[in-house]
């Protein structure tokens, strides 16, 4: 959802934005079949989404893109016999995808140039690390801005997420389509024939696979203790990586066998831990969420979904492949930015001042919040 | 069909085979079933289903298997007059009978047939090199799922590109649950009463009074523990809010639906959200009040099962928790030596 912004930078925004639409609709291709999606937009700012809409065509659907310039677009990962009843329960799922989302950690190891705090109660900010503000004491607020850092990691998540898929669940790669979603994290579609009508307790089982949830810790801690070495094992699936990767830091399976039980049970759950799959199970369980449009921009930070190629995923650059707009420069009253990357250029910090960014640094700045356009 | 297919449809009258085995060689209608010097084919339909209701078994002997006409067509009379019962715990034990016998004959059979009921169920499996059964993750996921057991969850499970390895007993677990499914979707298929021969609505009538016999004999219910008692899980997030702890949205969902359930009011309710650092009374209100179903649409929200809060991370069993799914039901006495129906 957009935040508040002045209407000289919603104008600003929605201008850009057809730009990229023009140009890009071709890439805005829904999940077939079209006709039994339910599709959701934010068309403005600070309004509620318009959703419960279906269309009976791509080109339908591309001239209500280019008409009404949606802030965000959003489809079902369902098919319904009738996606545009607004009842959930008469819309009729006749299926629907599996989808993943994983997000960045919560902040913390940023450096003191990398942050800003606003004060909502007094009104002051600045850059810096300042959990309370200095003049009156109340809690800030922390600017997030998307780090490089912590998307590398999500990244790092969503590689596990996929090769779990893959070698343990049988997806075939074909079938999995991954996503920058444009802000803070990856999305991952799999739109697999047989795993399409998986009910709502089998994609519970699923999500309890990735995070390693429900795991029968006494069968694994007594393989453990008697120490069975690698080739006498008959596990599979994750509680062989849970196994090999214990018997890794132990060093050797005398070793482990020498352990103290509370020893052996400490380095399963650190191993758990490690090895775990940090999905958010509420989007997965969840058979009539609508997903970001894949190619959509994501008014949350003016980038786009963005399509990876499996073979690119590990080189996949979020700040630099994901950008949507041109570097001409626009003019934009900054009310306060800490440092941040984007389009392979380092920009700021900024405090109240007025600059020149190019267009799409602009529009990250705007829809993060923090500055508003001042002409071109 | 060679002779041993036709004990084999038989053995397991709810396989194709058996189907194509009457239409071939019987007229399969109400009027010409009671016929069909069928008398003994509608005997051996009530035993089926007394059976059943009695032993949670439907027994096939040899010397049924070699009067495989009789017994063949003994199966669908069977699933007509659970229909005509109308009881639905009727259908659930007849479904459950019939599949826990069929399991029971698995278990004697080769591999290779054993795969073939399985197949025939839409219970695919494939034999692999080291003589475990693999079958398909969806396949899986849609039978295991009625299992509570933590070896059928699916993180426990060996599971390598895209199938579950299992031996064979249990694959002829998952192959029972399919047969239960299969069953007692038949005996929902309605029958139209007035269409019934007199003889069948006489055995009927002898179907229920064993029925009503049985519940009579029932012992009525007694909890183990105090009605009242607190699961572990919920136990827990109860003392984090108590020691003021933030607790998450989805853990104070379970706390407010616990204490509706148990009958708390909504002002007490409150009262012990109030400790909590972020209180708001008419946020809190509100929610609970929604959640207790006084607002919206009048839904009443139920306490997330076990399995919610096993894949939400709050789980933590104790021994009082053997063999339940859903934390109301903590403590209660045999839960996990009741017969399954699934």
């Amino acid at each position: 959802m957009v935040r508040r912004m002045l209407q000289t930078s919603l104008e600003f925004l929605k201008r850009e934005f057809f730009k990229y639409y023009y140009e890009n609709i071709d890439r805005l291709v829904p999940p077939e079949p079209i006709r039994n999606r339910e599709f959701g937009f934010f068309l403005e700012k600070g309004k509620g989404m318009f959703r419960h809409k279906c269309f009976n065509s791509l080109r339908d659907f591309h001239e209500f893109i280019l008409s009404e310039i949606p802030l965000d677009i959003y489809v079902s990962a369902a098919n319904y016999e009738d996606p545009g009843n607004r009842d959930m329960s008469e819309k009729k799922l006749v299926n629907a995808e599996l989808f993943f989302d994983i997000d960045v950690e919560p902040v913390n190891a940023v450096s003191d140039e990398e942050a800003a705090w606003i004060c909502q109660k007094c009104g002051q900010y600045d850059i810096g690390l300042k959990e309370r503000c200095p003049s009156c004491g109340s809690p800030t607020e922390l600017v997030r801005l998307l780090s490089e850092k912590q998307l590398r990691e999500a990244l790092g998540e969503t590689e596990k997420l996929i090769h779990v898929l893959i070698e343990d669940l049988g997806i075939a790669p074909d079938n999995t389509h991954v996503f920058y979603s444009g802000n803070r994290g990856y999305h991952v579609h799999i739109n697999q024939e047989d795993f399409l009508n998986i009910t709502g307790e089998g994609r519970r089982e699923i999500i309890d696979y990735l995070l390693i949830q429900g795991l029968d810790e006494k069968e694994l801690l007594n393989i453990l203790r008697r120490g069975v070495s690698i080739e006498n094992i008959s596990l599979k699936g994750v509680k062989k990586r849970v196994y090999m990767r214990i018997l890794e830091k132990a060093g050797s399976v005398e070793k482990l066998k020498a352990s103290r039980r509370e020893t052996v049970l400490k380095m399963l759950e650190d191993v758990v831990e490690e090895l775990k799959v940090r999905i958010d199970p509420v989007v997965t369980i969840d058979v009539h969420r609508l997903m970001r449009m894949p190619e959509s921009i994501n008014s949350n930070s003016g980038m786009v979904k963005r399509r990876i190629r499996l073979e690119d995923l590990s080189f996949f650059k979020p700040l630099e492949e994901a950008i949507a707009f041109g570097d001409e420069e626009a003019c934009l009253k900054v009310k306060i930015a800490p440092k941040f990357s984007l389009g392979g250029r380092t920009f700021g910090p900024f405090k109240d001042e007025e600059v020149e960014l190019p267009v799409y640094a602009a529009i990250y700045i705007i829809c993060k919040g923090l500055g508003e356009y001042a002409g071109g | 069909m060679t002779s041993e297919n036709v004990l084999r449809a038989a053995r397991y009258p709810f396989l194709p085979e058996a189907r194509e085995f009457i239409s071939r060689n019987i007229d399969l209608t109400l009027e010409s079933l009671e016929k069909t010097g069928s008398e003994a084919a509608l005997k051996r339909a009530v035993e089926r289903v007394e059976n059943a209701l009695i032993f949670k078994e439907v027994k096939v002997t040899v010397l049924d298997e070699l009067n495989y006409v009789r017994e063949i067509l003994s199966f669908p009379i069977a699933v007509i007059l659970v229909s005509m019962t109308m009881n639905e715990y009727v259908r659930r034990m007849y479904a459950l009978g019939e599949s826990r016998g069929a399991y029971r004959r698995m278990l004697n059979e080769s591999d290779e047939t054993l795969l073939y009921i399985g197949e025939k169920m839409g219970v695919e499996g494939v034999l692999d090199d080291e003589s475990m059964i693999r079958v398909k993750i969806p396949t899986y996921l849609k039978l295991a799922y009625s299992f509570h057991a933590p070896h059928w969850k699916l993180v426990n499970r060996a599971v390598i590109n895209g199938y579950v390895l299992m031996g064979r007993n249990e694959y002829a677990r998952l192959v029972q649950v399919e047969i239960n499914n299969y069953v007692y979707e038949k005996t929902l298929e309605p029958v139209p009463m007035g269409a019934a021969p007199d003889s069948f609505r006489r055995a009927v009538g002898k179907i229920v009074e064993v029925w009503s016999k049985l519940e009579a004999a029932k012992p009525s219910h007694i909890s183990l523990r105090e009605r009242g008692d607190t699961p572990p899980c919920i136990d827990r997030i109860i003392k984090k809010m108590e020691n003021g702890e933030n607790a998450s949205h989805f853990e104070r969902l379970v706390v407010a639906t616990f204490m509706i359930a148990r009958n708390r009011s909504i002002d007490e309710i409150i009262e012990f959200f109030s400790k909590q650092p972020d209180y708001k009374y008419s946020v809190t209100k509100y929610q609970v009040e929604h959640l207790a179903g006084l607002r919206g649409g009048g839904k009443k929200y139920s306490v997330p099962s076990c399995r919610t809060m096993l894949t939400n991370g709050l789980c933590y069993p104790d021994e009082y928790c053997k063999g339940i799914k859903h934390p109301l039901r903590y403590g209660e006495e045999n839960a996990a030596n009741k017969p399954r129906v699934s």
